[in-house]
């Protein structure tokens, strides 16, 4: 599963996650080039190395961060309240990987989806590593071996 | 991946909108593939995954059947 990184860009990756979390959205190209002493292009050159790795996924056509597994950069219907702050996954599975990355306790607020398309909310939660709250399944729609062909859809 | 409350309804979703039709993990054991797939994304020594080890943590959360192999 992992490219060839360099040592610098598994770093990067892992500020642009801790930013992320600290901040609720993700560094811009700017702020990682400060704090990694690099001009704008070798960040910019280092998150597309980070994309095409699939350690990150960029919005198309810019390098502005989309997902950082399990983590989004765009309000999505999963709110993952945990240590006081509100961050949004990317879907429902991804939900429940906000407090399995953090090792913390989280609230959810999430949505079931209807037959018609139609949301209607859910609510769990993760309480000294245990999962409590509204039940439900999860659809995977492809087989793992299709998922990094459109993250985005998956 | 979506939350639905019922098999019936993921059938019924996939029908009116043409989306494939996958498999369902209840959400407990999503919960359990969750702390598997993620629990170590944020580890400073996190250097991604070899394919032995995504088929390792499949099989540790009961995923064994042929939609979840590389």
């Amino acid at each position: 599963m992992a490219a060839s990184l360099s040592e610098r860009d598994w770093q990067l990756r892992e500020h642009i996650y801790q930013f992320l979390v600290e901040h609720t959205r993700p560094p811009t190209i700017g702020e990682t080039a400060v704090v990694f002493a690099m001009t704008e292009d070798e960040a910019r050159s280092a998150y597309q190395r980070l994309h095409d790795a699939h350690t990150l996924f960029l919005e198309p056509g810019t390098t502005e961060v989309r997902m950082a597994n399990p983590l989004s950069a765009a309000v999505t219907p999963y709110r993952v309240t945990v240590n006081g702050r509100t961050l949004f996954a990317n879907c429902a599975w991804d939900s429940l990987g906000i407090p399995a990355m953090l090792g913390a306790d989280a609230s959810i607020e999430s949505v079931y989806t209807g037959a018609d398309g139609s949301d209607t909310p859910s609510q769990y939660a993760i309480v000294n590593g245990t999962l409590g709250g509204d039940d439900g399944i999860v659809h995977f729609p492809l087989p793992f071996r299709r998922w990094y062909n459109d993250l985005v859809h998956t | 991946m979506l939350l639905f409350r019922s098999e019936e309804e993921v059938d019924r979703w996939c029908a009116s909108t043409g989306e494939p039709r996958g498999e369902t993990l209840p959400l407990q054991q999503v919960w359990e593939l969750s702390k598997l797939w993620y629990g170590n994304r944020m580890d400073p020594d996190f250097r991604g995954r070899s394919v032995e080890q995504v088929v390792d943590g499949f099989n540790q959360a009961g995923l064994a059947s042929e939609f979840w192999r590389p």
